[in-house]
């Protein structure tokens, strides 16, 4: 059986196709003014990949925050239903799931079947997602995919406000003119962000095994920073920004199997 | 009345034209939402019961209500608002006057409020104290007196804001209902707002009139009852019709509303004997507990889980505003005017579930009036609702959940605003939860 | 040959009040919720009272019946209180009257209530016991073994017993008499007061101040003899020893979760029990609740008071609430 989920994110759009079970094809591209037409360029790019034509696949399913907008889409799925269900396929120990993505994080509870049990998100502040660092790493002048490891030389992490986005990156400003260095600056900045995650998990109740999925689980210094705010190790999956598509996805291979019973 | 040329402490002296200006453009606003509203529960349930009709002309709040309260005053009756569930409406009704409840659901005027007030405050206390600057809630402007209840910070110094301009009668609750020190402050509250009344109205009110009232009230409670244990089984009545009847009870002539209250129930016990349900049987079934929500912006919710893919079903409530107005009633034994003073004291004391209250068992009184709405409703989900800036709601949802835990059944904590904006966002969340609560009930 | 009159007589009027209270109930049954059980339970008093006084005319009868009841009360604990005594009878009828004339009753402050229960053993020994002293000042020396129950020739009732006394008795002695049949008016205590304080003048003053004081405490206070009545605390007393923790089978049952505090039990309690209102849920057994069920009765939320016996359920709170238009 072949279906497909399509993640509409605010930033990227994001294609999985599941092929008996195997993620075959995997596509992105950004979301821009016409994330429609976007999510049609990354769904073909996936068909590619995955060797498969569109009429083959039996059900596609959507979620994301642009769910509403994506294209060939048979009904949605929510972030944190898709994000349950991809950590358990990932990682069949998981039980719960952090989604850290461009504006928003979450964290799920699930079951060995992958079935969302309670979520908690972060209410209403970049500060605890992908933006934060984009603005830190502006400040530091430092390029985006160099903030991760630059944090990971800091022995030890420079104070920062961490209330705000807008805050915090003036702040940057002044711990540059006081000569803190860029790793340990970079550092604080994953701490923070790690503080605030890990304590929206705690809202939830931390069930191990923990998985990291999301944009921001590529970013090795903010893997650093949740494991040490954590005190738990955390389990992150080969392109983890595909989470949410790829839960989708089998979605519609449960729901699918469900309606053929 | 109040002089209007006393000097004002708080509010602002808005030029006549921009008055006119904001309150035209609110109006016109509101009346679209209250058409969007309307429009949209019909569209949720094609067989939305006829008897709802009467009830969506009354929620027009610059219609046929208005008119009716401004025949009356001008026959001199007397209009008593009321901004919480603990004024006493007995005695309102025993002294000839009318009773409203003036708290704002208008979502735009909170700007206006936002002048006066930091953000941080409450947003109803915001909207309501904008709502009274551009003279828009035909309740409040008509009104002769307003008992107020100094309930949290907020309606504590709205109480002032307000008496820039309107007649404000404070009442002042205990903050522990159960001692005796406690109950007697609160009698003697309410013998003190009677004697307001009397003094207002010019009536003087009789143990037999007193007696009129408390069992006009008794009926009108027991037609509320009957709405609510019909939403127990099968969906006959979507949430937000029922929502709709129980907040006009607020705002319409209560005898009226309890006869055409009986109508709907007896229409829906039909739909019952027929089983045509309003909604599939297996909807998820979500109970709605926190800070109040008013008609007609504060339907944001409601419309959410009932318009939301999959559909869930607002099955009851534990709101001031909705489910437990009209509750619980006035037992009295024996019927003098001291004991009726009594009945009245201590069922608008020792009912209320208000989180304004610390007791040693935790407000327990509103997790086990929770707990059992959601037995008997057979909810599967409970959805806590908080309007930012609301600490007591805000810091007792840990004690409601750990109680609702408890019998293992899912609380999801929503905090919003008065804006429409946040609506995208509540959405997912609000999606999420009747996607999890569907998981649950098909396994 | 009057006796016999004034016996069939008396039938007649107590069996054409019965017939009306019975009409009267099952009329008020159908419109007025909140008072069905108070009128049913009006006419089981006057029953109760009315069996006592012509089981007085028969010994055997007499027996059986205090048989019963005492059997009876180890099951049920504190219902002859609320249900048979005429002590009680006669302190509703009082209520009655305090109602006709709308005046309002008091209620003893929470403090001095919960002083007068902790008390309340001690009160009803004191009155039990004072007879063996007084027995010594009076020449009797059979006071001192017919001290507490079933006594002597004077067909009186024992101190125990004393609530049962009606309010006509058929025989001389007793407050009053009525000497054209030979049967007297009567009040309970009052032969026991006659019987252990034997001195002229003192007797009569302390027989008429108790009628008086018990009458006015009534009218002003509810049920205030109940609160540390010997009799009753002893029934109440005896259910509670760890023997007999089991028999007591008669609850009022509390649902918790149905709860809401409205208080409205605590205030049509005519003992001013509190422990409906503040108890968690589960079975009532506090030694002052009489078992008149009238919190039940005024409780408006169903079934969270149930009155159970043996677990069984046999009324519950309902909505007594005023029928609206279309009922």
């Amino acid at each position: 059986m072949i279906t497909a989920g399509i993640d509409m994110g605010i930033q990227t759009v994001k294609v999985v196709i599941l092929k008996d079970g195997v993620a075959a094809g995997k596509a992105k591209a950004f979301s821009g003014f016409e994330p429609t037409k976007a999510a049609e360029q990354a769904f073909a790019q996936a068909l590619q990949l995955a060797n498969v034509k569109k009429e083959e696949v039996s059900m596609v399913l959507a979620t994301g925050s642009g769910m509403d907008m994506a294209p060939y889409s048979a009904g949605n799925v929510s972030m944190m239903g898709a994000d349950a269900k991809a950590g358990v396929f990932l990682f069949p120990s998981a039980r719960t799931v952090i989604d850290v993505g461009a504006e928003e994080a979450r964290a799920v509870k699930c079951d060995e079947r992958g079935i969302m049990q309670d979520f908690v998100v972060n209410e209403r502040c970049a500060a605890g997602a992908g933006t934060f660092i984009e603005a830190m790493a502006r400040a530091l002048e430092v390029k985006l995919e160099d903030m991760g490891p630059l944090s990971l030389k800091a022995e030890r992490a420079s104070p920062i406000n961490a209330t705000c986005v807008i805050f915090g990156e003036s702040d940057v400003v002044s711990l540059i003119h006081r000569q803190e260095s860029k790793p340990e600056i970079a550092r604080a900045v994953f701490d923070s962000m790690a503080d605030r995650i890990s304590s929206m998990v705690h809202r939830l109740g931390i069930n191990p095994d923990v998985v990291l999925v999301g944009g921001v689980a590529k970013d090795v210094g903010f893997i650093e920073s949740l494991k040490r705010k954590l005190g738990i190790s955390v389990l992150v999956p080969e392109d983890p920004e595909y989470a949410g598509a790829l839960g989708a996805a089998l979605t519609a291979a449960s729901r699918k199997k469900g309606a053929s019973k | 009345m109040k002089s209007q040329t006393a000097e004002k402490k708080y509010l602002p002296d808005m030029p006549q034209k921009e008055i006119e200006e904001m309150n035209a453009t609110v109006k016109s606003a509101s009346a679209k939402i209250i058409a969007d509203n309307i429009a949209k529960m019909k569209k949720t349930d094609p067989n939305r019961p006829a008897a709802m009709r009467y009830f969506d002309e009354v929620s027009d709040f610059f219609g046929m209500r208005q008119k009716e309260i401004q025949a009356a005053k001008a026959q001199g009756k007397k209009v008593i608002g009321y901004l919480c569930v603990f004024a006493p409406v007995e005695l309102i009704l025993a002294a000839d006057a009318i009773p409203v409840r003036v708290n704002s659901g208008w979502y735009d005027t909170s700007k206006f409020g936002d002048r006066i007030v930091p953000v941080e405050v409450c947003p109803v206390i915001r909207s309501t104290i904008g709502a009274k600057m551009i003279n828009l809630s035909p309740y409040l402007e008509l009104s002769d007196a307003v008992i107020t209840t100094l309930t949290c910070d907020g309606m504590t110094k709205f109480s002032e804001i307000l008496s820039d301009v309107k007649t404000v009668w404070t009442m002042t609750p205990p903050r522990v209902k159960d001692s005796a020190q406690s109950l007697h402050l609160w009698k003697e509250e309410i013998k003190a707002v009677k004697t307001q009344i009397e003094k207002l109205t010019g009536n003087k009110i009789t143990p037999k009139k007193l007696k009129e009232a408390i069992q006009t009230m008794q009926k009108a409670t027991k037609a509320f009852r009957r709405l609510q244990d019909l939403r127990k089984g099968n969906p006959v009545i979507m949430g937000r019709d029922a929502m709709l009847v129980n907040q006009m009870s607020m705002w319409d002539d209560i005898k009226r509303w309890t006869e055409k209250t009986d109508a709907l129930c007896d229409e829906l016990e039909k739909r019952v004997a027929q089983k045509a349900w309003a909604s599939p049987p297996d909807t998820p079934r979500v109970i709605v507990t926190g800070t109040p929500m008013f008609w007609p912006d504060n339907w944001k919710l409601p419309t959410l889980i009932e318009e939301a893919t999959p559909r869930g079903l607002l099955v009851g409530d534990e709101l001031c505003s909705s489910d437990r107005v009209l509750y619980d009633p006035v037992g009295v034994d024996e019927w003098t005017m001291d004991d009726m003073i009594n009945g009245i004291a201590e069922r608008y004391l020792m009912a209320s579930t208000c989180p304004c209250f610390t007791s040693k068992d935790g407000n327990e009184d509103r997790v086990n009036w929770l707990i059992n709405k959601v037995n008997e409703t057979k909810a599967n989900g409970v959805i806590y609702y908080v309007v930012r800036g609301c600490i007591l709601y805000a810091m007792e949802y840990a004690r409601v959940k750990r109680a609702l835990d408890k019998i293992n059944i899912p609380v999801y904590y929503l905090d919003t605003e008065y804006t429409r904006e946040d609506v995208g966002q509540m959405k997912t969340r609000v999606e999420a939860f009747l996607e999890m609560l569907s998981a649950r009930v098909d396994f | 040959m009057y006796e016999a009159l004034a016996e069939t007589i008396l039938a007649v009027i107590v069996g054409v009040g019965l017939a009306l209270a019975g009409v009267l109930v099952v009329l008020i049954w159908k419109t007025d919720r909140s008072r069905k059980v108070s009128y049913l339970r009006l006419v089981v008093q006057t029953a109760a009272v009315v069996g006592i006084f012509f089981s007085f005319t028969q010994a055997l009868w007499l027996a059986i019946f205090l048989l019963v009841i005492l059997v009876a009360t180890l099951f049920t604990g504190r219902f002859f209180c609320g249900w048979i005594c005429p002590f009680g009878f006669y302190m509703d009828l009082v209520a009655l009257v305090r109602k006709a004339f709308r005046v309002r009753y008091l209620t003893l402050p929470e403090n001095i209530n919960q002083t007068l229960h902790r008390l309340r053993y001690v009160i009803a020994a004191v009155v039990l016991v004072s007879p063996l002293f007084l027995g010594a000042l009076t020449v009797n020396a059979q006071s001192q073994t017919n001290l507490l129950f079933l006594r002597d020739p004077d067909r009186s009732l024992g101190l125990m017993l004393s609530p049962l006394e009606p309010l006509i008795v058929p025989w001389a002695g007793s407050v009053a008499t009525l000497s054209f049949v030979s049967w007297s008016v009567s009040y309970p205590y009052t032969r026991d007061i006659m019987f252990y304080i034997n001195i002229p003048l003192v007797t009569s003053i302390l027989v008429y101040f108790f009628i008086a004081s018990t009458l006015l405490s009534t009218f002003l206070f509810r049920r205030f003899w109940c609160r540390f009545c010997p009799t009753g605390i002893s029934l109440a007393a005896a259910n509670r020893f760890k023997a007999f923790k089991w028999s007591p089978l008669l609850h009022i049952n509390k649902t918790e979760e149905k709860c809401t505090k409205c208080g409205i039990c605590k205030r049509v309690c005519p003992v001013q029990v509190t422990d409906v209102y503040e108890q968690k849920g589960g079975e009532i057994t506090t030694s002052v609740c009489l078992n008149c069920t009238r919190c039940i009765e005024m409780c408006p939320y169903e079934g969270c008071l149930k009155l159970t016996l043996a677990g069984k359920t046999l009324f519950k709170s309902r909505n007594w609430l005023e029928p609206s238009k279309t009922e």
